[in-house]
């Protein structure tokens, strides 16, 4: 009996028995996962850090190397496919499920981190650790990310679109694996996929609560006990759940032009209300500090001093991406069927990136701005707790308790789209890549989401929730590297399809 | 199509190991022998006595076979090379040495060279076909095992004239190919080899004793290896592919059959 439905289902209970065992241990012996997610943790950071630096570098320039080459013309879909959705559309929905929350979190606070906690060799809050701060954040949240995000996505898109396979991260594995895709070792990828969007998503839906309860006890002095952010998150889960039961898929669409549209609002206030010429220069300088120190910065760990700074920023960031790779690209996979590989490619690494940009340059600058012209003591208030970063910010502006409504209104819109996607995706990539998901997996995957996001904030808060980012996304990475070799195979046979 | 042969020989070499090579070359349809000597520059022998040749022609004529002398000097394959092109001869002998069969099966550094440089085929004779013993007689054709790895391409015909000078033998056609990059296109991909080895098999049938193709996928050196091994081929006759930069000096599908299999190798340029 369970043998045949193992059979059937080797996915979905696989992974749901992994992440159940995940979620029984967190809570039953919270100390022992702790200590294993810790060791396991360790060993990635002292063995491999520096191959999570080659491998996104690398990502960068394979990504590059097939939109330029003669392969960027192939249509990811029929050659006579058009484009499901309008440029803008698909723009917003690609940013809001990539980005969205961490840009929220991290737009004011991680300059200001890196301005007062900067690497041994650069002396904090001087205007050196503020250049160096806005370059890393660049460097974060620039086009590594998205290059990381294209992998996935352009070899789903290209295997399921193209070459009429399910929209399973196995499905790209053919040209290695062939009939063994769909049995157990394709299984195998496919439960890395679901356990890597498990813990990638939970990451960011707990930056996500976090934030929003840092918020609540700002605007109106509610208690900051960790009981409050799992009621936000049980809320939230409420929500997004509700979202994923109706289908409500064009609604995904409409609240991430609406956020889009919003968080460009919020920008252009705080730009035209802070010191626009400086924001403007720094934005400027650092994007010519980014470019011309771009390979640098790709493979640069610190090994002699900085080291540490490297693992703790650097790295989870890479993992972070990487983690959230199979959920973003597999929606994002979804959203540009009928384009070329060159248009997909390119758009995809710039648009995002440069609205980025000038995302941190306005309020990561204002912040320094802030900081170094005003006297104001942002950088210590996101030094000791992050979260809160963002509304101590308003606070320096007309309209603060607005503008604090406006970002929780805007973090928990992409709290619900990005829960929500990632069930739908959980649930397709554990249903042989259907796009019909049971009720019952779209239920199991939202409550898992929700219960690993708890986990880990009981368990170790902010540190735990970077801790099994990059543990999770150790296996996943080795399974882009041989992406990488599919796609290119698959793209070199082309022309005998033809 | 084995009309002439050019034997490179070394001072030493047997008479009698000469002998059964002349046998084995003359049921391939060899007619006349080249023997060739290539003197070191700095040899103490260089330019002296060659009575020892002589006697090697004396023992290849007694088996009716055409046999002239030659000798060279300096870089030792390029002067077989240049010799086996100005002598007309249709292919050249090279005999992979016992001691090497047992030790390892790399080839000389003279073999590999030649193998680079010929512009007509080469055959390596290596532990399969085994040479006759004494009074055994010749080897037939029709006990031989001849695998053709071919890709099937315009390339790959090139050594098609030569093979049919193991007419008689079991002729094994092997297609190493890359899997496709889905399922569908991989069944369509499969018919299509499976159609081109069936034209091949049915245009080869007509001259050789038994005909048999197969198409595997993987990687190609150690699939010929492979197969080789399992159906314990005589002769593999392949075709050398002009290298690509960065490839090994002979290809490196070449080069790993040409060193690792037991069976002699058929190299057509």
């Amino acid at each position: 009996m369970l043998q045949d439905h193992f059979r059937k289902e080797p996915v979905f209970l696989l992974s749901s028995g992994i992440i159940l065992t995940f979620i029984a241990m967190g809570i039953l012996f919270p100390e022992v996962l702790d200590r294993a997610a810790s060791a396991v943790h360790g060993a990635i950071l002292d063995y491999f850090s520096w191959l999570y630096l080659l491998a996104g570098f690398f990502f960068l320039l394979f990504t590059l190397a097939i939109a330029l080459s003669k392969y960027g013309t192939v249509k990811l879909g029929s050659d006579n496919e058009r484009p499901q959705y309008t440029f803008f559309g698909w723009v917003a929905m690609l940013f809001a499920a990539g980005m969205g929350i961490g840009l929220l979190f991290w737009g004011v606070s991680e300059p200001l981190v890196h301005f007062l906690q900067p690497p041994p060799f650069l002396t904090p809050t001087s205007p050196d650790a503020a250049a160096f701060a806005m370059r890393y954040s660049f460097f974060h949240w620039g086009i590594h990310p998205w290059a990381i995000y294209t992998i996935v996505s352009l070899s789903i898109a290209y295997f399921s679109f193209r070459r009429g396979m399910p929209a399973l991260i196995s499905s790209c594995f053919y040209p290695v694996l062939g009939e063994r895709t769909f049995r157990l070792p394709g299984n195998i990828v496919d439960v890395l996929a679901v356990f890597a969007t498990v813990f990638g998503t939970a990451t960011s839906l707990g930056f996500g609560a976090l934030q929003i309860h840092s918020g609540f006890t700002h605007l109106y002095g509610i208690s900051s006990a960790i009981s409050v952010t799992i009621g936000i998150i049980i809320i939230a889960t409420a929500l997004f759940m509700a979202s994923a039961i109706l289908g409500v898929e064009k609604g995904v669409q409409i609240l991430s032009k609406f956020n889009i549209l919003l968080a460009t609002l919020l920008l252009a206030f705080i730009l035209a209300l802070g010191s626009t010429p400086f924001i403007l220069n720094l934005f400027s300088s650092t994007l010519g500090g980014y470019i011309n120190n771009l390979v640098d910065l790709s493979l640069q760990a610190y090994p002699f001093a900085g080291y540490e700074w490297s693992r703790d920023w650097t790295v989870f960031y890479w993992a972070w991406w990487i983690s959230w790779s199979p959920f973003v690209g597999l929606f994002i996979a979804r959203i540009s069927r009928g384009r070329t590989i060159r248009e997909f490619v390119l758009t995809v690494l710039t648009v995002p990136t440069l609205f980025t940009f000038i995302w941190f340059s306005v309020f990561g600058g204002s912040a320094l701005y802030l900081e170094l012209h005003n006297d104001v003591d942002l950088a210590l208030i996101a030094g000791e707790d992050v979260s809160l970063a963002l509304f101590a910010f308003f606070e320096h502006y007309p309209y603060a308790g607005m503008l604090s409504l406006i970002a929780i209104l805007l973090l928990s819109i992409f709290f619900v789209t990005s829960a929500d996607s990632a069930t739908v995706v959980l649930g397709s990539l554990t249903t042989r890549g259907s796009i019909v998901v049971p009720l019952y997996k779209k239920v199991i995957w939202g409550l898992s989401l929700s219960l690993v996001s708890i986990v880990l904030l009981v368990t170790g808060g902010l540190d735990a929730l970077q801790m099994m980012a990059i543990t999770a996304a150790f296996p996943f990475m080795l399974v882009m590297i041989v992406l990488c070799y599919t796609l290119w195979i698959g793209l070199s046979q082309e022309k005998f399809e033809e | 199509m084995f009309e002439k042969t050019l034997i490179p020989v070394a001072y030493g070499e047997k008479p009698e190991e000469l002998k059964k090579i002349g046998n084995i070359l003359k049921s391939f349809g060899s007619r006349s022998i080249c023997l060739f000597h290539v003197s070191e520059a700095g040899s103490l022998f260089r330019g002296s006595d060659i009575s020892w040749m002589e006697a090697h022609k004396d023992v290849l004529e007694e088996l009716d076979l055409t046999v002239e002398i030659r000798t060279g000097s300096d870089h030792i394959a390029s002067a077989i090379a240049e010799a086996a092109l100005q002598e007309g001869a249709d292919e050249i002998y090279l005999k992979a040495k016992r001691h090497w069969q047992i030790r390892t099966m790399l080839l000389g550094s003279v073999s590999r060279d030649l193998l680079r440089l010929s512009d007509i085929p080469v055959f390596v004779h290596k532990i399969r076909p085994r040479l006759p013993g004494e009074g055994e007689g010749r080897i037939s054709r029709e006990y031989l095992i001849i695998l053709y790895a071919t890709d099937l391409d315009e390339i790959s015909n090139r050594p098609i004239p030569y093979l049919m000078d193991f007419q008689g033998a079991w002729c094994h056609i092997l297609h190493v190919r890359d899997r496709r990059a889905d399922p569908h296109s991989e069944e369509r991909q499969k018919k299509k080899i499976d159609e081109l080895l069936l034209g091949a098999s049915e245009e080869l049938a007509p001259y050789f004793g038994r005909v048999s193709s197969e198409q595997r996928l993987g990687d190609p050196a150690g699939e010929v290896l492979h197969v080789s091994e399992q159906i314990k081929a005589d002769v593999i006759v392949l075709g050398r592919k002009r290298r690509g930069f960065l490839a090994a000096p002979m290809g490196e599908t070449a080069e790993r059959i040409v060193t690792g299999t037991k069976a002699s190798i058929f190299l057509v340029p």
